[in-house]
């Protein structure tokens, strides 16, 4: 299985225009498109230790900062600790009945950094009750963030009431003389009345933060005493803790665990899952999962002949329908038509609306407006930008793809299927799979070494086993993607 | 998922702070006292197979897939949230490249779905961890050093000053530096980092001068040895550990540096203000937790003082700031207070609004500078 991470050799186009390896494509049953990791929407599902394995309501996760409650990572290399036991002389060694007390530490087997280094005492429980720090900041900060709050407020209250009085129902003759009220009570000699932006501060800024003269003294000792770089704290072992960020590894803390995430994919168009694993965190399985790899006819290359520059080269390539259906496989020359539609750059962002369609029919509780889909947006497919040096020489014909049998593959007997195979196209052929030749020309203009791309557009029968209200029965549908093949290298001689 | 965060949770929703800096990108929460996490503004380019920093962008669409992939990992790896249905509020110094602000723009509003973004001025939001609104907030980060004065609570932008004193200069003057101690070796990034961080310091203004001196009179601080791959080691000798932030401190041949910064700044502000200022310095970002640099940040301001150029500054004393965290995330926590206002309803910019526009609202663009009575 090694050809789905390398080598990397046949691109299939996304819908969006990126080129990716169909094991990184995802295949939307719903809108009948490839979509691949950049162009569908990631969600995060479920949160878990990846240490204890233990699945976390968000909620909660949240309530703890993502962190696991239970597990440490070490404070100096980033491994998780191990809690360790050591047994301790009993409470009153006087007593010689009393059996000798365990007591539990944390220790990194890594690094050998333990909880004792830094005088963190040991408990007596195996889970825990590390002692937390806080930070020293926090009451003040708490106030500063109230304070802020209460502005904030008022101001939004000053505004409220001020479009309030807008709205007066009678008409103000001095607003259409330019006498202000302010100037009529002068005239009056009436005392003038403060402005209102100025009368309700609600909360003096009584806890200003005073600047002081002094600043933290130049530590004199760096000039005489020698540096110990294994006493200093990297800046990884610094960021890793940004509330204390110790300078120094004496001051280092157990840190809890992140915890991970499970992620499911949406399609951007459809709003359909195409990917969604089980909550469970020990499950590697998915609810849903449409990948391309099992939808769409997968190219691998089989041989190509010495690749010379204006010279005809012959290439098998390999077809298989990993499909239960049987599909017919047509090939056509690649074109680049699509690019300068997309060279419209100004509108690039198209809002539409997918909420009309079918909000009616579902039940009170999703259309509640928080949880309401809001309108998609759909960002144009860019341009591919692989330059495509060689051209293939298509068959007009098409060729079948029997459906997949896993079965087969231990079944020697021969195809039951009976297939008229055109022998100028296909060369061999067995249960799902079909081998192809086509002809190659690299174009004329190529250099000794250059990378030799070529590229053809599939179209094959697709079976749509979705039933929706309308159609009961499996939908026959027509599906086209570009495909693209690095060949290798170009070489000399004849 | 909504669905599964229960009822009571949906009410007060989740706001994701970010401050993605030139190295280091801060990611938090607002209404927390800390980011959750400090990493480096770098992706792994999946072509290519090496980390690359989004700052490093050869153009448009190249930030864009960058971002992409960088606001993916900040989302999966670290917030553990899927960023549909999530106010975001971005911490951005005033000087940002537009190219990047509205980038990062579109990639939160059409790539990830956010629903309301509300971008934030760092030097402002940094006096918010204060509770003062009138401070000249100095911002030394990784590529260059940023003063605005800050007024009533009012960038005042045609006072800014920045100079390319920060900590990638140090970083280049280390790498000559050491080259020349240490003939052959060359150090990565990392390692360069990792010397800056664990054995260099500002030394104060009498040894530096000292220092300046053809024969100087001083034993410079004891020499490190700092290990490299295994058994290799290089020297680092103690003038280097000294003298690798002098360049901060020396004036350039525009006569330049960080000290005349501050000073130029206040002098382009309103003369009433001038005494407030000089009295409410704020310096903000890692460069700053340095060992000495703020001591001899104030000798270098006072003895500025003396200069000619200054002499019409009726300044006596200069008083700092300290901020209640790091200075490194000083402006995140500053978002992060703006965040859990109702600001983020009333001056938050949201998504419908942004696709009607299709630009961010900036500061100096005149379509949203045009002066409303």
């Amino acid at each position: 299985m090694s050809y789905i991470i390398l080598p990397d050799v046949v691109h299939y186009a996304c819908t969006c225009g990126i080129l990716k390896p169909i094991s990184k494509l995802y295949f939307c049953r719903h809108c009948l498109e490839l979509r691949c990791g950049f162009c569908v929407c990631h969600e995060a599902d479920s949160h878990y230790c990846d240490k204890c394995a233990e699945n976390l309501p968000s909620s909660e996760a949240r309530l703890k900062k993502n962190r696991c409650g239970n597990c440490f990572d070490c404070p100096s290399c980033h491994q998780q600790l191990s809690t360790r036991a050591a047994t301790v002389g009993p409470k009153n060694p006087d007593d010689p009945k009393a059996a000798p007390r365990k007591v539990f530490y944390l220790l990194c087997l890594l690094c050998r950094w333990s909880s004792r280094d830094v005088g963190i005492p040991d408990q007596a429980a195996v889970s825990g009750g590390w002692p937390e720090r806080e930070n020293i900041y926090a009451h003040r900060l708490q106030e500063i963030q109230d304070m802020y709050k209460a502005i904030v407020l008022s101001d939004k209250q000053q505004k409220l009431d001020k479009d309030k009085k807008k709205q007066r129902r009678y008409m103000s003759f001095t607003d259409r003389t330019g006498i202000t009220a302010s100037m009529l009570r002068k005239r009056i000699g009436w005392p003038d009345v403060p402005n209102p932006l100025l009368k309700a501060k609600p909360t003096e800024l009584n806890n200003k933060a005073i600047a002081k003269e002094e600043v933290e003294e130049f530590p004199e000792d760096l000039l005489t005493s020698p540096v110990n770089l294994s006493l200093a704290t990297t800046m990884e072992q610094r960021l890793v803790q940004p509330e204390w960020q110790p300078t120094t590894i004496d001051k280092l803390f157990p840190i809890h665990k992140h915890l991970s995430v499970k992620r499911s994919q949406r399609c951007r168009s459809c709003e359909h899952n195409v990917s969604k694993p089980e909550y469970n965190p020990n499950s590697i399985k998915f609810k849903i999962q449409l990948f391309a790899y099992y939808h769409i006819p997968e190219v691998r290359i089989i041989t190509v002949e010495p690749l010379r520059a204006g010279k005809v080269s012959e290439l098998l390539l390999k077809f298989s329908n990993p499909t239960q259906h049987q599909t017919s496989i047509t090939l056509f020359p690649y074109k680049v038509d699509d690019v300068i539609a997309c060279e419209d750059n100004r509108t690039e962002v198209i809002s539409q609306s997918s909420e009309e369609k079918g909000s009616g029919s579902q039940p009170s509780s999703i259309t509640h407006t928080s949880l309401t889909r809001q309108p998609s947006i759909t960002i144009k497919p860019r341009p591919i930008k692989t330059r495509v040096v060689a051209d293939v020489v298509v068959p007009n014909a098409s060729f079948v793809l029997p459906p997949r049998d896993d079965a087969a593959e231990y079944d020697d007997s021969g195809d039951a299927h009976n297939i008229q195979n055109d022998p100028k196209i296909v060369v061999w052929r067995k249960s799902n799979k079909a081998v192809i030749k086509l002809q190659v020309t690299p174009n004329s203009d190529l250099n000794i070494g250059d990378e030799v791309t070529t590229a053809f557009t599939i179209q094959h029968i697709y079976i749509n086993t979705i039933t929706t209200v309308e159609n009961k029965e499996p939908q026959k549908c027509e599906h086209k993607v570009k495909v693209f093949l690095t060949l290798g290298n170009l070489v000399g001689g004849s | 998922m909504p669905i599964y965060e229960g009822i009571g949770t949906i009410t007060d929703k989740l706001v994701v702070v970010m401050d993605i800096g030139a190295a280091y990108t801060k990611l938090g929460f607002s209404g927390e006292f800390a980011p959750r996490c400090i990493i480096k503004s770098e992706v792994l380019c999946k072509e290519s197979g090496i980390m690359r920093n989004i700052r490093d962008y050869k153009d448009k669409e190249d930030l864009y897939d960058l971002l992409v992939d960088f606001v993916h990992v900040l989302y999966f790896k670290y917030a553990l949230l899927s960023p549909k249905d999530r106010p975001v509020v971005v911490v951005e110094s005033l000087l940002c490249p537009t190219i990047f602000r509205e980038t990062l723009a579109k990639v939160l509003f059409c790539h990830y779905k956010v629903p309301v973004l509300l971008v934030v001025p760092s030097h402002l939001v940094c006096l918010a961890t204060l509770a003062i609104d009138t401070a000249l907030v100095l911002d030394i980060g990784f590529s260059e050093a940023i003063a605005i004065p800050v007024c009533h609570g009012v960038p005042v932008i045609h006072a800014w000053q920045a100079l390319p004193l920060a900590s990638q200069a140090v970083h280049d003057n280390l790498r000559t530096a050491l080259a020349t101690h240490n003939t052959g070796v060359t150090l990565s990034d990392w390692n360069l980092e990792d010397v800056k961080v664990r054995c260099c310091f500002v030394t104060p203004q009498k040894r530096s001068i000292e220092f300046q001196k053809s024969t100087p009179n001083l034993t410079p601080c004891p020499e490190v040895k700092y290990p490299l791959q295994g058994s290799n080691s290089i020297i680092i000798p103690g003038k280097v550990r000294e003298t690798m932030f002098e360049l901060f401190f020396e004036e350039d041949n525009d006569h330049q540096c960080l000290s005349t910064m501050i000073l130029d700044a206040i002098l382009k502000v309103n003369v009433d203000l001038r005494l407030q200022l000089a009295e409410n310095i704020f310096l903000v970002g890692g460069t700053v937790m340095t060992p000495g640099f703020k001591a001899r940040l104030k000798e270098e301001l006072y003895q500025q003082l003396n200069n000619e150029r200054y002499s019409k500054l009726k300044i006596k004393t200069f008083k700092f700031h300290s901020p209640p965290c790091k200075d490194n995330y000083t402006a995140w926590l500053g978002g992060a207070i703006y965040g859990c206002t109702e600001l983020l309803s009333m001056k938050g910019l949201s998504r419908e609004t942004y696709l009607k526009e299709n630009r961010l609202p900036d500061w100096a663009n005149m379509k949203d500078n045009l002066r409303t009575l």
